[in-house]
């Protein structure tokens, strides 16, 4: 997928350079197209206002949160990817934002190499994962496709291919041996995640809201 | 019962208008002369004219032995049957007709045969019989002190005096021994209730006093003194079980209103058996004198029936009432009886005391009534019991509540508490190294350097997060973030990485020596990310009974062999830090060449529990 123009929302500036830094460096054909906002506010107007392929949205805002904005972007442009940025051990919140219908994740605590493979991933069409997030999402699936007995949380219906890359990926498997293990290439493997997350957040949007609101995540 | 009743009342009626009937002759004139014990012949001296019924001892005070008594009368047609009857005869008697005995007592000397209560009746007829004049001789023996006496004689109608006759035997005799009976069965079901139930001693008493009262009623059939071997030992027995019948009567009204008066109860218990003993040790005074004892102890139960009959009017308890409407009528009756004891009037039936049917129907009526309200009780209290079942559920329940909410809130403060210590134990030290580097480290360091070591901080907090941020301290579960971390971080440099995972699952090591055995995989794996340009990397731990083999091969340049003197150093650094670790953890940190000859092997073998 071509990222031809970017919008990314953080009120911290370093954060935000960083980011805006580690996304130009992205090999691409052409350069993309950054713009930045500090607050809801401000990026409400950019987004009315310009088309973005990719917003990079930051958990904590001054007037608000990223799983809000993520929630309002889903109405007014579905179209539009939106990847959620958390600060350190948010588990709680990007599964939110994964449900309000993010699709994606970016961890501020990783190492610039690390964000530089989710964003490829991402450019690539793909979506990173890591243990604890499978864990969640396997731990909310009805009954029926789990052997274990879990109350039905919500609608979310995963392929068995989806269940099997969940699973290896709460073992800890990096995705190279998930893909020699599953007789995947790493790309489709990148692409079912995501796919896991739309159907996350299709399956219930506003079971997400309601979770977002339990969990003081939304007013 | 009811029919009982009735007939008792039909009879009652009938008293006044038996005396006469047209066929029948009432004799109410006799001849009477005393004789010994021994007389087998009526004297031709000595005769005395007497009416009937006669009792001599008002005119023979001291007389005990025969009395003959001579009757005639006259007769129509000798063919035609007639009817004898004899009221009663008091005690034994022998019956002779024109000189032929009739009729015969078994014993005519002490122990004398009973037949003072007994109607006697016989069918007359020619030869025995004769036209004219004919001639009853009643040889009757007694004792003065026990009314001897001889009843009214009937001649006439056999029909009428049969009839008469049946009707006596069945009043005197068959109605008393049903009485006694019944009397007997309802002592014995009220006294298995008691014995079933000792503490509800007011059936215990009612018992007791049934059998004294039909011992006692026992006097109006019993055909012989037997077992005792004089009139007086008889005489005195039931004069003693009357005695004992009013007191346990007593008793148990007392105990029916649910009162004890222990000193009152204490003497009249007394005062039975003194009676008692006195009957079975000095009969022959205690027979004859009996009135002394008999008269106060009838007043006495009328007083204390009457009593208790007040007492149950105003109780308003419905048990009470009807257990006094059922006392009223045995107290008339035993009017009655004492009306012919104390020879008041001239009738002889003694109604005895046909009290029992009454009886039964009053106790039976009390025990079930009293069993309805006992049911209703314990109906009640188990309402009332649920009732306090639930409260006290829950009260427990509320108590178990904030017993669990003060020892969750505890278990969360030491939650915190371990928190906090697992931070200042893990990342406290690492804060510190860090800083003590930073001092010691040149005024111009470079900048790469300094980001190096907050890098490292924050790793090692990352670690420190993820080792106590799990449920389970199961090292597999602790290995899932540095595994899934590491091998996207070596993937991202194009570094194949290979975990060899094997019985692992259920180590424990504590925190502090997990966390310290994921800092050494993460050093080491950040070592070989960082200056080993290998291409693969494998990482064993395997668990052998209780040890822990842990090594982390790479097919890169090897630490040893690196030309980079910088490099060299830095890695010899982490390795110092490792081999700390290692020596922590309780095991020596073994650095050779891979087995392949390329490469680096980091070996260590520790115990787990």
């Amino acid at each position: 997928m071509e990222l031809s123009s970017i919008l990314i929302i953080d009120d911290d500036a370093a954060s935000l350079a960083r980011l805006a830094r580690l996304v130009a460096e992205l090999p691409a054909n052409r350069a993309p197209q950054i713009n930045t906002a500090a607050d809801l506010v401000e990026a409400r107007t950019l987004l009315q206002a310009h088309h973005f392929d990719l917003a990079l949205v930051d958990m904590q805002l001054p007037d608000g949160t990223g799983i809000d904005l993520i929630g309002w972007m889903q109405q007014h442009m579905p179209q539009l990817q939106a990847v959620i940025v958390s600060a350190f051990a948010e588990e709680e919140a990007i599964f939110a934002a994964l449900r309000a219908g993010a699709v994606g994740y970016l961890l501020k605590d990783r190492d610039d190499i690390e964000l530089t493979v989710a964003l490829r991933s991402l450019q690539r069409g793909g979506a990173p994962i890591d243990p604890m997030i499978a864990r969640r999402i396997l731990a909310l699936l009805p009954a029926t496709q789990l052997p274990v007995a879990v109350p039905p949380a919500a609608n979310v219906h995963l392929s068995e291919r989806e269940l099997g890359i969940l699973a290896h990926v709460a073992q800890g498997y990096g995705n190279r041996e998930i893909a020699e293990l599953l007789g995947l290439s790493r790309l489709t493997i990148e692409a079912h995640t995501r796919n896991i997350y739309r159907k996350l957040a299709v399956g219930s949007r506003t079971a997400a809201v309601y979770e977002a609101r339990a969990m003081g995540l939304l007013p | 019962m009811i029919r009982w009743l009735l007939l008792l009342l039909v009879w009652a009626c009938m008293v006044p208008a038996q005396a006469q009937t047209p066929d029948v002759l009432r004799i109410s004139q006799a001849e009477a002369v005393r004789a010994d014990w021994h007389s087998s012949a009526a004297p031709s001296q000595g005769w005395v004219q007497v009416p009937l019924a006669d009792q001599w001892q008002t005119r023979w005070p001291d007389h005990d032995g025969v009395v003959w008594y001579r009757l005639r009368w006259q007769q129509g047609d000798a063919n035609q049957p007639t009817g004898l009857l004899l009221d009663y005869t008091c005690m034994a008697a022998a019956v002779y007709l024109n000189g032929s005995l009739i009729d015969r007592d078994a014993s005519l000397v002490e122990p004398l045969s009973r037949s003072w209560h007994v109607p006697r009746y016989y069918l007359l007829q020619s030869p025995l019989l004769r036209q004219g004049d004919n001639e009853l001789l009643v040889r009757v023996s007694g004792l003065a002190a026990y009314q001897p006496s001889l009843g009214v004689v009937d001649v006439g109608d056999p029909q009428t005096l049969q009839a008469r006759y049946r009707q006596e035997v069945f009043v005197r005799h068959d109605l008393q021994v049903l009485d006694s009976a019944i009397g007997l069965v309802l002592a014995a079901v009220i006294g298995m209730f008691w014995l079933l139930r000792r503490k509800e001693s007011m059936y215990g008493w009612y018992a007791l006093s049934a059998v004294f009262g039909r011992l006692y009623d026992s006097n109006f059939f019993a055909s012989s003194p037997w077992p005792f071997s004089t009139t007086d030992g008889w005489q005195a027995f039931i004069g003693a079980c009357y005695v004992a019948g009013a007191v346990a009567h007593t008793v148990f009204l007392l105990r029916f209103c649910e009162r004890r008066w222990p000193r009152m109860e204490l003497i009249l218990l007394g005062i039975a058996m003194l009676v008692m003993a006195g009957a079975l040790l000095w009969p022959q005074w205690m027979g004859p004198n009996r009135n002394i004892y008999l008269v106060p102890t009838i007043a006495f139960l009328y007083v204390v029936s009457f009593t208790f009959m007040a007492y149950a009017l105003r109780s308003g308890r419905r048990d009470y009432q009807v257990l006094a409407l059922c006392i009223i009528l045995p107290i008339a009756v035993s009017l009655h009886d004492l009306g012919v004891y104390m020879g008041w009037y001239g009738g002889v039936s003694y109604l005895g005391s046909f009290t029992s049917p009454l009886m039964l129907l009053g106790m039976g009526f009390v025990l079930a009534y009293r069993f309805a309200n006992t049911m209703q009780r314990v109906e009640g209290f188990n309402a009332e019991l649920r009732h306090e079942v639930q409260q006290a559920t829950t009260q427990l329940a509320d108590t178990l509540q904030q017993q669990h909410a003060l020892a969750l809130s505890h278990s969360r403060a030491g939650e915190r508490l371990q928190l906090v210590r697992d931070l200042h134990d893990g990342f406290g030290g690492t804060l510190v190294g860090a800083i003590a580097r930073l001092e010691q480290a040149p005024e111009d360091m470079p900048r790469q350097q300094v980001i190096g070591v907050l890098r490292e901080m924050r790793d090692d907090l990352r670690l420190v997060i993820d080792s106590t941020a799990r449920e389970q301290a199961d090292l597999a579960e602790l290995l899932i973030p540095l595994r899934h971390r590491a091998s996207s971080l070596l993937e991202a440099a194009d570094i194949q990485a290979h975990w060899h995972l094997h019985d692992i699952h259920g180590v424990e090591l504590g925190a502090t020596r997990s966390l310290d055995l994921l800092r050494l995989l993460q050093e080491g794996l950040t070592n070989v990310f960082k200056h080993s340009r290998a291409k693969r990397v494998d990482v064993y731990l395997r668990r052998q009974g209780d040890q822990l083999q842990v090594h982390i091969d790479d097919d890169g340049v090897g630490l040893m062999q690196s030309t980079d003197e910088q490099t060299a150093a830095r890695a010899g650094a982490g390795l110092a830090s490792m081999r700390l670790r290692a020596r922590r953890l309780g095991g020596e940190l073994q650095v050779s060449p891979a087995t392949n000859g390329a490469g680096t092997r980091l070996a260590l073998v520790l115990s787990v529990p």
